[in-house]
């Protein structure tokens, strides 16, 4: 599903050179929970936003489903993360004057579809977060594992193979916490990639794969507490360095 | 996705509703100001008589002082009207369809009522040809024939307003009514539809409306008419009715109707014979000079849209494109102030270009907004400006209005503002990388 290799990527200012990524190195199977921890600053957001196709790199290669992404246009990068990715923020970018309905729909809008699919959709991923009774609600007017759930039915919608959540659980008390991790493990039993980033070792002990990021760099794997039997998941193992 | 882009367009206005309403205001006011002074050029600058003018030539011959031009600057200068010999001279040639020399005259008019005092009237004094060749559209009756010129009847054309005034309106035809010392029968009434802007078919007065009293031009020796339009000359025109009418002084424009270019060639030659045997009599001592133009040829040469409209039409163009410009400022504050949401919007799929267009389509329904409400101020602004003309004319200016093509024009430009309003700002949010605010929402 993911593959990096040799990923650097180095933020310049005037003055200062940062070195987000070195030599990073990845492979994620098709169907993975994959979670990434580290300490704050040590690259995750930056490995994320790569992987979602957010933020270039300098070198490396990144094959995203086969493909190389570092040749791609902005219309074919956007089209990519339209289709194939998901995104699930730690503050939940929901756009503030937009019904629940219509953050869910902004996807899908961006993807031509017409417009009784789009509502089909819509209502599909909302009964899946169990939200289907707050359509017309601002998000606003949500408790913060509610706006979590209309992010992932957001997500949803969108039928991507790869969600990257950028600590999802971290503007949440616990019971939001099991509640929105239960979510993504319900999604990620439906087949769909997950690689999240995560504070916690309690969530990222519900991934399959935990990864530690340090300086830029894969430092430590804990290797599969069970062995991953889907489609595409079975022989992945994480490359280090 | 366009209306996608409407919709978000419209719920972004709605968000900032002050500052919204400053920048519609803004295009508002360059729209009206700009649309008000084109609108008035346009008045004076569309062809009149469309599908006709170009068939329509006004003829003019130097018949001036050999000694210099008619603008002595200018040695290719031609009179713009010709001798009252010359007129009736060209009137015998065969070639054009129709054919009419015609000037103003001021006269005494009684109404049949007495409650409306006798009042002194413009009155234009033309061939029966004057009606088809220009279009008039008749209410009741018609123009006077081809006998009534020659006989000459006493016979007018009113227009509906002075209808109005002489008649109360209605159907008039047959009525008399006194001008000067003799009684005159109503042969039609002009349609109250045709109020052009200005005389089209006079081009030595300037731009002012037509009159309302037309009259057989053969009545002029019959009643010794005088003139009262411009009159130039450069011999001395004697003292009699007669003498005038035999001078040099030039004081009767002429107009020919001529179907096709062979006519045209064919009409010129025999103007130019027949000049070419003046000279032959000891007139037409200037070199050879014959111009034989266009209607829209000579509204151009004859500089029908006056200068400070010229002028206006130019500097409002110009304060449009400076309200436009000063609201760049505005946009880019109220669009950068949306990075967090394009953010996501990038992250969800949007393209650089979308969020371009998504941006520039907000701009354009500012721009569409102002754009309608500068129109309906421009309305109101050209109804103003209509009023200080026929306070200064003495007459009413019609046509000093909005038409299609104008609303159109109107509309070009509300589009233009908006993009040349949006079109940076728009471009600095679709560049903004959304990986930073993502995270620090």
């Amino acid at each position: 599903m993911l593959e990096m290799k040799h990923i650097k990527k180095v933020y310049r200012t005037e003055s200062i050179e940062t070195h987000a990524l070195e030599d990073f190195s990845l492979i994620v199977g098709g169907g993975e929970f994959v979670s990434v921890t580290g300490p704050s600053g040590s690259g995750k957001t930056t490995f994320l936003n790569v992987a979602g196709l957010l933020d270039t790199f300098d070198s490396g290669t990144y094959l995203l489903n086969g493909m190389d992404v570092s040749r791609l246009s902005d219309r074919e990068m956007s089209q990519i993360r339209n289709r194939t990715i998901g995104f699930v923020f730690q503050s939940f970018n929901l756009i503030p004057d937009l019904s629940v309905f219509d953050n869910v729909d902004v996807p899908l809008r961006y993807r031509g579809l017409p417009a009784s699919e789009r509502k089909r959709r819509i209502e599909q991923a909302l009964g899946m977060v169990g939200l289907s009774a707050r359509t017309k609600h601002l998000p606003s007017q949500l408790s913060g594992g509610q706006q979590q759930r209309v992010a992932i039915a957001r997500v949803l919608a969108g039928e991507p193979k790869l969600i990257l959540a950028d600590e999802p659980t971290g503007n949440l008390d616990s019971v939001m916490t099991r509640e929105i991790m239960d979510l993504l493990e319900r999604i990620n039993d439906s087949g769909t990639t997950i690689v999240m980033v995560t504070h916690s070792p309690e969530c990222a002990e519900r991934a399959h794969r935990q990864l530690h990021v340090f300086d830029g760099r894969i430092v430590d794997v804990e290797r599969p507490r069970v062995t991953l039997a889907r489609e595409g998941g079975s022989g992945v193992a994480a490359t280090l360095n | 996705m366009f209306g996608y882009y409407v919709q978000t367009a419209l719920r972004s206005l709605r968000r900032t509703p002050v500052l919204t309403a400053v920048l519609i205001a803004a295009i508002a006011l360059g729209i009206c100001i700009s649309t008000t002074f084109i609108a008035l050029r346009h008045v004076f600058e569309k062809d009149p008589l469309p599908g006709k003018s170009q068939s329509l030539f006004f003829v003019r011959l130097d018949n001036w002082d050999p000694a210099r031009a008619y603008v002595a600057e200018d040695p290719k200068s031609l009179p713009p009207q010709l001798t009252y010999k010359d007129m009736r001279a060209l009137m015998r040639s065969p070639i054009p369809g129709r054919q009419t020399g015609m000037f103003i005259s001021r006269m005494f008019v009684f109404p049949p009522s007495a409650k409306v005092r006798p009042f002194r009237q413009t009155i234009r004094l033309a061939f029966s040809d004057f009606f088809p060749m220009f279009n008039i559209p008749f209410q009741y009756g018609s123009g006077w024939d081809k006998a009534a010129d020659a006989k000459p009847e006493q016979v007018i054309v009113i227009d509906a307003a002075m209808n109005q005034k002489l008649f109360g309106g209605g159907n008039s035809v047959g009525k008399t009514v006194r001008i000067a010392d003799r009684n005159f029968k109503v042969a039609g009434v002009i349609a109250p539809e045709w109020q052009p802007s200005y005389r089209y078919y006079d081009l030595a007065q300037g731009p002012v409306p037509p009159e309302s009293i037309f009259m057989p031009f053969n009545l002029t020796p019959v009643m010794q008419i005088r003139t009262s339009g411009n009159s130039d000359g450069w011999k001395d025109f004697g003292n009699t009715p007669e003498d005038f009418l035999n001078s040099e002084q030039t004081w009767i424009q002429f107009w020919v109707e001529l179907p096709d270019g062979a006519k045209l060639r064919a009409y010129r030659d025999w103007v130019t014979n027949y000049v070419r045997d003046q000279k032959t009599h000891g007139r037409f001592q200037r070199p050879l000079h014959v111009e034989i133009n266009s209607m829209q040829d000579m509204l151009e040469q004859f500089g029908f849209v006056p200068k400070t409209v010229k002028a206006m039409s130019f500097v409002s163009l110009l304060f449009l494109i400076v309200c436009s410009l000063n609201l760049v400022g505005l946009l880019l504050g109220k669009f950068l102030a949306r990075v967090p949401e394009v953010s996501v919007r990038r992250a969800l799929g949007a393209s650089k270009v979308q969020v371009f267009w998504q941006h520039v389509v907000e701009c354009e329904v500012i721009g569409v907004i102002g754009g309608a409400i500068g129109m309906l101020l421009s309305v109101a602004m050209l109804s103003v400006i209509a009023k200080v003309l026929q306070q200064a004319n003495g007459n009413s200016i019609s046509g000093v209005s909005l038409d299609l093509e104008m609303v159109g024009v109107s509309i070009f430009l509300s589009l233009v503002a908006g993009l040349m309003a949006g079109i940076y700002p728009a471009w600095r949010i679709c560049s903004v990388a959304p990986a930073m605010q993502l995270k620090l929402q």
